[in-house]
């Protein structure tokens, strides 16, 4: 069918003026990608599905929407009305609503697989440091995003989970106290702060759309990693298919199995028990009444516990942070040569114990603090850190496995 | 380890974490079952009916229009039942209570909360209503006055009086005033997300959509792909 298209006129007058054949060429029909890619690189593509439903749902939600906390009757504010003006009133206003709140927990989920996936291949190292890097960044965007968009429902998580991490800047010496003020717009999370988290959180997507850009940008310079994490001649029809038709169908079943349990959350469990959506979040914001157990949702809450595994809250943050930091220096940290976890038997249990970890992390930060989780979170803490700190002196005990010639 | 079984392992793992957790949140209280169906038009009506009668008096469901009540196919009331139900209140005036917040402080130190989003808004939801409904005891350390000690209530301590006279009720009322709290349960659930019914048969149908076009690109993905090796 392309083939039909690109032999049109207008396609030739566009052709002509745009260049419009080399870059399908380059990048579709002819791009080559490493035929023994398994199911797991098919998450980057879901990732810019999602990316894409919530830009979409996003912006017929915010021709409904009002960032405002002025009250309104019985305790409820108008940014609270509006939502449920989107619920109950307008046509298919669930539907859209449900899409993005929903989106949001999936968008998280395809996002640590696609780097679970990097992490288990070693697609983060020479000659992808960049990738990585710059998904590191688009990973702190999703998070800030996810964070603004908490807020705008107004209802008790929103206030009560933006006022915890907002007074964390407060924390940090010199200009703490300043950076919180100006990202509450005040002294407290009130309206001003309402209406400058709407506007990120407008915004931050549309950084993300161009930030992911340069992601497959530079994917697209050095080309894929694979599963055997070997260097492969990119040019040899042995090793490698085109992306368009081969990929693009593979990426197009993916997504259609992606779509089938996303609906099925949609449209049979919104809520997700309250991991979607938190029961709380259904109260109106009350700046007297402090919700009993005040957590983050699912996807921040891995981070929550390295921050609440300190007893000096400074200390704590600046845990969070390094947390998040280290991500960056990852590539330069691991120098095996050799790549994917399967021709690394050390790097390998250390790799599953780390994704097991997270969960666990993820477990403790949701689930009101005891003695007990307390403990299991300052330990799989420091197994974070473990993990990448060991990178720099594992080649030198690590015996790996012979790679394979070809695939 | 492949990547393949890990992440069955992870899925695993994460779910037996995810179960558990939600029978903890479950927490202390144990909740009575509550029988309810949302798609049930006769118990909805009647489940109207209470909450018009006796929870109306001091709380409001202001998301709910009386307009809403005759549009919802779930509840499809007659316009005549409608201007009995609103009074001089307007067609598109969510159903609010006559009780000013003002008074209601003054009888019973609070203001009771809109019951809209009652049932999402709790945990346990419809159950946790019909438990808290039928869930008025005698304080067992005799301090609590009769009619503000409520088993399920987080503190035991409640500011609502015993609304459907569940304590020292009559053996021969029970079943009646179990009804009630059912029936009110299931409309609270209702008036919660009032698309939940339409948003379910929708879903029916795009489960069904994407299975089939899942298949064909299954088909297609597998052919197009027959020949590398
Ligand atoms: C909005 C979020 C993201 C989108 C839309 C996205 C998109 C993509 C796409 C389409 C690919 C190529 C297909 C594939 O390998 O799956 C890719 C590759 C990659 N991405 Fe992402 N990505 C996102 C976030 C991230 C994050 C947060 C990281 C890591 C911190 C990351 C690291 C990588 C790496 C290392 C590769 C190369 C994989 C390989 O060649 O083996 N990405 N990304």
């Amino acid at each position: 069918m392309l083939d039909t298209i690109m032999k049109t006129k207008v396609f030739g007058w566009v052709d002509r003026r745009l260049g419009l054949e080399a870059i399908i060429k380059s990048q579709l029909t002819e791009y080559p990608a490493p035929k023994n890619l398994n199911w797991m690189w098919v998450f980057g593509a879901l990732a810019m599905t999602v990316l894409m439903l919530q830009v979409i749902t996003g912006i017929f939600l915010a021709m409904y929407y009002k960032p405002s906390a002025m009250l309104t009757d019985g305790g409820f504010s108008v940014a609270f009305d509006s939502v449920e003006r989107i619920m109950r009133d307008v046509n298919f206003g669930w539907l859209i609503r449900y899409m993005h709140a929903v989106g949001a927990s999936f968008f998280f989920l395809v996002v640590y697989i696609h780097m679970g996936r990097g992490m288990y291949y070693g697609s983060y190292k020479e000659p992808r440091e960049l990738i990585w890097i710059v998904g590191v960044v688009i990973l702190l965007i999703m998070q800030g995003a996810a964070f603004f968009g908490y807020l705008l429902p107004w209802g008790q998580m929103s206030f009560w989970g933006a006022t915890v991490i907002t007074n964390l800047f407060g924390a940090i010496p010199v200009l703490g106290e300043y950076i919180g003020q100006i990202l509450m717009g005040g002294f407290s999370v009130g309206d001003p702060t309402l209406n400058r988290f709407f506007s990120l959180h407008y915004l931050f997507p549309l950084l993300l759309v161009a930030i992911v850009g340069g992601h497959i940008h530079a994917l697209h310079t050095v080309h894929s990693n694979n599963p055997d994490g070997i260097d492969l001649d990119q040019h040899d029809p042995k090793n490698v298919v085109t992306f368009h038709p081969y990929v693009t169908m593979k990426d197009a079943f993916a997504v259609s199995v992606f779509l089938l349990f996303y609906s099925y959350v949609v449209f049979f469990n919104p809520q997700m028990g309250g991991y979607f959506i938190e029961v709380d979040n259904y109260v109106p914001a009350n700046n007297l009444q402090t919700p009993a157990h005040i957590a983050p949702v699912w996807y921040l809450t891995p981070w929550y516990t390295i921050l609440r595994s300190f007893e000096v809250k400074l200390v704590g943050i600046a845990a969070m942070g390094a947390s998040l930091a280290i991500l960056f220096v990852y590539p330069f940290l691991d120098r095996s040569k050799v790549r994917s976890a399967r021709y690394r038997p050390m790097y390998q249990g250390m790799v599953i114990m780390f994704f097991i970890d997270v969960i666990v992390l993820g477990y403790c930060g949701h689930s009101a603090p005891t003695e007990t989780l307390k403990l299991v979170g300052q330990i799989a803490t420091a197994y974070y850190f473990v993990f990448f700190l060991a990178l720099p002196f594992l080649p030198m005990i690590e015996k790996t496995r012979p790679l394979p010639e070809g695939v | 380890m492949n990547m393949k079984s890990m992440l069955l392992g992870l899925v695993a793992a994460t779910s037996m974490m995810v179960s558990t957790q939600v029978l903890a949140s479950g927490g202390d209280m144990h909740l009575k079952h509550a029988e309810i169906n949302v798609a049930d038009q006769e118990q909805l009506l009647r489940g109207l009916t209470v909450f018009t009668d006796v929870c109306m008096g001091c709380h409001s469901a202001k998301y709910v229009t009386y307009k809403g009540l005759m549009d919802y196919p779930e509840l499809g009331i007659s316009r005549e039942m409608a201007d009995e139900l609103r009074g001089d209140k307007a067609l598109t005036s969510g159903m609010t209570t006559d009780l000013s917040p003002e008074d209601a402080k003054e009888s019973y130190g609070k203001v009771p909360p809109d019951l809209s989003l009652i049932v999402p808004g709790r945990r346990g939801g419809a159950d946790y209503i019909y438990s808290l409904l039928t869930g008025y005891t005698h304080d067992p350390a005799g301090k609590v006055a009769d009619g503000n000690y409520n088993e399920v209530f987080p503190g035991h301590l409640i500011a609502m009086p015993d609304p459907l006279s569940w304590l020292d009720h009559d053996e021969a009322d029970t079943a009646d005033l179990e009804k009630q709290a059912n029936d009110v349960s299931a409309f609270l659930a209702f008036i919660g997300d009032p698309h939940q019914n339409e948003r379910r048969a929708i879903g029916g149908y795009v489960m069904g959509f994407l299975l089939l076009l899942a298949l064909v690109l299954f088909l297609l993905k597998r052919e197009i792909w027959k020949d590398v090796h």
